[in-house]
């Protein structure tokens, strides 16, 4: 049950996510999907990945907000009780279709790599790489950033 | 309850949400729907099968993906201030106005 009611929830917020008209509502539905999705893993046992949805979630929606907050302009008209209702209604029926639907899909049987085996034994240099690009791009805003209030000044 | 179903779903909000919306915002938010629909999709596979390279996999696609959505949203940003709209379609229109006044220059 708990799957079907996160499911559901998860497309509800995402087509408000999309319909609603202005730009922080819709980041604010956006949070609600990666809420969804971090829970959705959690409930089929994925701790490691939702603990990691979470945290990349708050750091995405936490620049989304802000960049809402800038980018937005006011709707000239706002968005009507009746066309959020046809969207939520549109999501529940949508979401009936996992629930009710599936696609017989065959499963190889898994070697038993364990997270932490995979994450270091095998994926260690992506890791080490992957650090390096991200320190980079860090890096680089710092920069712009740097020269950006030098060039104010 | 299927999850390929789920996330077939998940990614055609996102596809429909990217042909259709102007905001450049909205088309980000579109992305970041397609690029749960992918994980998720990723994510319940791996974990039916047992094993922990898929979970490895998505932890790096997480941190690639919050690289692309942080240089995304600078173009974002740039882009809005520079030209200060952030419609799709005034943005080609004010492009397009400019190129015709280079060629008129020219």
């Amino acid at each position: 049950m708990i799957f079907e009611v996160l499911s559901a929830g998860l497309i509800i917020s995402a087509c408000l996510a999309i319909f609603l008209d202005e730009a922080v509502y819709s980041v604010a539905a956006l949070a609600g999907t990666f809420m969804f999705t971090a829970l959705l893993y959690l409930a089929n046992g994925d701790i490691y990945v939702a603990i990691f949805q979470f945290a990349v979630g708050i750091g995405t929606l936490a620049v989304l907000f802000l960049s809402g907050e800038m980018l937005s302009e006011k709707p000239k008209q706002k968005t009507s009780l009746r066309s959020g209702l046809t969207v939520l209604v549109a999501g529940a029926v949508l979401s009936l279709f996992p629930i009710f639907l599936s696609i017989p899909v065959s499963i190889a049987s898994g070697s038993g790599v364990s997270f932490g085996e995979a994450l270091w034994d095998l994926r260690a240099p992506d890791i080490v790489l992957q650090g390096l690009v991200i320190m980079t791009v860090a890096i680089g805003i710092a920069i712009v950033l740097y020269d950006r209030r030098n060039g104010e000044h | 309850m299927d999850f390929v179903i789920l996330s077939l779903i998940m990614l055609a909000i996102g596809i429909y949400g990217l042909l259709t919306q102007r905001h450049l915002l909205k088309v980000f938010v579109s992305v970041e729907l397609i690029a749960t629909a992918a994980t998720l999709n990723f994510v319940m596979l791996a974990s039916s099968t047992g094993q922990g390279l898929g979970e490895a996999f998505m932890v790096l696609a997480f941190s690639t993906d919050t690289a692309v959505s942080g240089v995304i949203l600078a173009l974002l940003v740039i882009v809005s201030k520079k030209y200060g709209t952030s419609d799709m379609a005034e943005l080609a229109k004010m492009e397009a106005e400019r190129a015709g006044e280079e060629e008129d220059a020219d």
